[in-house]
């Protein structure tokens, strides 16, 4: 392996401060580091796009090495998976189940639960020759948790797939579980939102979460009170660089994320630098419509 | 006595796929000998589109699959660009191209080394690949750590292709800047200098490891030529427009029956579509995609999957980078599990080198976006390539609303359950005849399975909407 666990803490050391970590936080995550393998986490993936899941393998920090491949290898055990672990079929399962029995895990969860069929319209696994509904699962694995992290709004408040007229009753997991769960929101989430939530969890630091269960430190401000275009030139149509999206239905102004200071895929771009009004997609009702506007001169009608 | 394995979750592939084989001894070999392949997520969101405003179309069909997006951003696009009669000025059908290119690398790289390769040799010495299956690794220490670095390194790789499409894109996944009638983001030579310098080191990557990597598995597990054929009928709307009308593309459109090197038009009304072994009520098996509703019918007796079984002219067909890269007369070696591996890293190449010509055509200053106007009725189609196969999406306004959405996914050819006379999908059939050497670790079966690189995601995301308030529930894969 290239990838050492001194390399996590020295990308830690660079990026402390975008991480909000003291020195003395430095130290125990080092000792954390140094003494464990990390702190087993099982990631489910139910009715989702595996959206979330390439997200965070797009973590990066603009001033180190360090990768998502930093935190699978030096940061957490991620003992369950299903896009990325090695083993497959009862196999996989068994890691699932028997953790379900042991408890003490970090359970991510990507994707709402779709209650309907009785929750046959997703299998999570086949476990001794009995399908388990994806349902059951996150009720089971949520039981004995120690955390619950959703990532995405799909199981944070039931997304995409549960939008109307929601054929399949997608549910997100607190209201499936009754838990309180760390919602990490996005469409995709941001991979430094979910990697800031993990640390705090190894740090074992209480953090604040907004009514709609967002860590208050990443979604305390809209897109719009960061936004570099605020009260900038309104624009009146697509295909013009620069100026405020107003006028195209940008949701900066209700929607709560840091995305004008993280930027994107290693701070290249975001969707307002890129000319796109913001749709959105921290929001719990994401995807209200209309995501976007017409612009003047096209000759229709825009809804509000 | 046949063995019966249950392969779920088959692992390492994106959204829910189950998988069933029996195993027995044939000519003194023990081999697959029946298999089911089941899609065991259904996700309705059918009937989202109806009544939304056209402009949502490109960001909620990305939604369905979060490793190939911008294929359904592009056919979304491609849809509305028709309906709305706009053209697509060159530099933004050139944006559309590299933000597509990009993600088609990404997706490949992160196909075969993180999806593929562990069915190869063992991982790092941890979770997430530990515990693995050991049965049937053939390369000696030193290959095995060469092959586990380069994973790390495709990890980085794939990021960075992720964010040199987001140069155009705006954020990957999920790039909103598709637009009919052009691209939102409007290029400066300070973004084609660093996609360029992203692009040069993306393409030694390709060239100098991911090839060769191909070509060490193909030289020691060169059985697999002959192991995971099925159907051999290839299909491929093609993709990336070379010219304004869409004319000329760098990958064509076409179909090749029983592995024929004489390629054939393409002609959607030969599709039809069965519901025998589906969740579906039986009252429509074998229509043509335009007729009928589907009624969903859980549990069923008989039924195996939530995928439809789609059938060109009755037979099984597969879609992909093989489909691909055969139509267009770029590989024809054969048909097979390493054929498909093969095909998908030289299309890699293919792709990221036609890039490099595209990119330096861009004109800083010239425009975008053709404005455009909704019209009230209207209805129109967008058919591409996913980077796992045929993409298409049917829509229809009304009203100057989304009145009907209908999308055909790539998974859905090759991930398709049996149809009404038995025969099986593209995927089942690969499996038949595959050597099993351990019944409790059947890595052999993975191994067919992820040649096909199947999306399940998408498969059981798909959209299908009908026109006024009777429309029940959707197709899964409707055709």
């Amino acid at each position: 392996m290239h990838i050492s666990r001194r390399d996590f803490l020295r990308y830690c050391g660079i990026s402390a401060a975008a991480l909000g970590l003291t020195g003395t936080d430095l130290m125990k995550l080092g000792e954390l580091l140094a003494s464990t393998s990390g702190p087993q986490v099982l990631w489910l993936v139910g009715s989702s796009c595996t959206g979330c899941s390439v997200s965070f393998l797009n973590y990066i920090s603009t001033t180190s090495p360090t990768s998502a491949a930093d935190i699978l290898v030096n940061k957490i055990n991620l003992t369950y998976h299903p896009s990325l672990m090695a083993t497959a079929g009862q196999d996989a399962a068994a890691i699932a189940e028997k953790a379900a029995v042991s408890g003490g895990y970090i359970l991510v969860v990507e994707g709402g639960v779709p209650t309907a069929f009785g929750g046959g319209a997703c299998i999570a696994w086949t476990y001794n020759g009995k399908d388990v509904t994806f349902q059951d699962a996150v009720k089971r694995l949520a039981s004995k948790a120690s955390k619950i992290i959703c990532i995405g709004n799909c199981s944070a408040y039931g997304g995409v797939p549960a939008a109307y007229p929601n054929e399949t009753g997608v549910k997100s997991v607190a209201a499936v579980t009754g838990k309180t769960t760390i919602n990490i929101a996005g469409c995709p989430p941001h991979p430094d939102w979910f990697v800031w939530a993990v640390v705090q969890l190894l740090l074992n630091k209480p953090f604040s979460l907004d009514s709609s269960g967002r860590p208050a430190a990443l979604f305390g401000k809209s897109v719009h009170d960061m936004c570099p275009r605020k009260g900038t030139d309104e624009r009146k149509n697509y295909g013009v660089e620069g100026g405020c999206l107003k006028e195209l239905g940008c949701r900066g102004p209700q929607t709560r994320a840091n995305c004008p200071a993280v930027k994107w895929n290693n701070k290249i771009s975001w969707c307002i630098d890129a000319n796109v009004p913001c749709i959105g997609c921290t929001s719990p009702d994401f995807p209200r419509t209309p995501l976007m506007k017409v612009g003047e001169g096209s000759g229709s009608e825009n809804d509000d | 006595m046949a063995n019966k394995i249950v392969i779920d979750p088959v692992t390492r592939l994106e959204g829910h796929l189950k998988v069933e084989v029996s195993v027995d001894l044939k000519g003194g070999s023990q081999q697959v000998i029946d298999a089911k392949v089941s899609g065991t997520l259904y996700r309705g969101f059918e009937k989202l589109l109806v009544g939304r405003h056209p402009l949502d179309s490109q960001h909620v069909t990305q939604r369905i699959c979060g490793v190939c997006p911008v294929s359904h951003s592009l056919a979304a696009v491609m849809a509305l660009d028709k309906a709305f009669g706009v053209g697509v000025p060159d530099n933004a059908r050139i944006m559309r191209n590299l933000v597509l290119g990009s993600n088609y690398i990404q997706s490949h790289v992160l196909h075969f080394y993180h999806l593929t390769l562990p069915d190869f040799v063992k991982g790092p010495n941890m979770p997430p690949w530990q515990p693995s299956w050991a049965t049937d690794r053939r390369f000696d220490a030193g290959a095995t750590t060469t092959l586990v670095n380069n994973y790390l390194k495709a990890l980085d790789i794939r990021r960075k292709a992720h964010e040199m499409g987001a140069i155009f894109g705006g954020r990957m996944p999920h790039p909103p800047t598709y637009l009919p009638g052009g691209f939102t983001e409007v290029p400066s030579s300070a973004q084609i200098s660093k996609f360029k310098t992203y692009l040069s080191e993306i393409i030694n990557f390709i060239n100098t490891v991911y090839l060769p990597d191909i070509e060490k598995i193909a030289a020691l597990y060169s059985d697999y030529y002959q192991i995971g054929t099925g159907p051999k009928n290839l299909l491929a709307y093609g993709v990336f427009d070379l010219d304004a009308a869409g004319k000329t593309r760098l990958l064509k459109r076409g179909m090749a029956m029983n592995g024929s090197p004489s390629i054939q038009p393409v002609d959607v009304s030969y599709i039809s579509e069965h519901v025998k072994y589906s969740w579906y009520a039986d009252g429509t098996d074998g229509l043509n995609p335009d007729a009928g509703v589907t009624t969903a019918q859980y549990p069923k007796t008989g039924a195996y999957s939530w995928l439809k079984a789609p059938r060109y002219l009755g037979n099984a067909v597969e879609v992909g980078p093989l489909a691909r890269m055969w139509v267009n007369g770029d590989y024809r070696r054969g048909i097979s599990a390493l054929d498909r591996h093969r095909a998908r890293a030289y299309e890699t190449k293919k792709v990221a080198t036609a890039m490099q010509t595209w990119v330096n055509q861009i004109v800083v200053g010239k425009p975008v976006f053709n404005q455009f106007s909704i019209p009230p009725v209207a209805e129109a189609t967008g058919l591409t390539e996913a980077p796992r196969g045929a993409l298409g999406h049917w829509v229809e306004i009304n009203g100057g609303k989304l009145s009907r959405y209908q999308i055909i996914t790539p998974t859905c050819w090759n991930a398709s359950p049996r149809d009404k006379t038995g025969m099986l999908g593209p995927i089942e059939q690969a499996l038949i005849g595959t050597p099993v050497e351990n019944v409790n670790e059947p890595v052999e079966v993975m191994r067919v399975i992820h040649s096909f690189d199947p999306c399940l995601s998408c498969a059981v995301h798909v959209v299908s909407l009908n026109e006024g308030t009777q429309w029940v529930v959707s197709e899964s894969c409707p055709l």
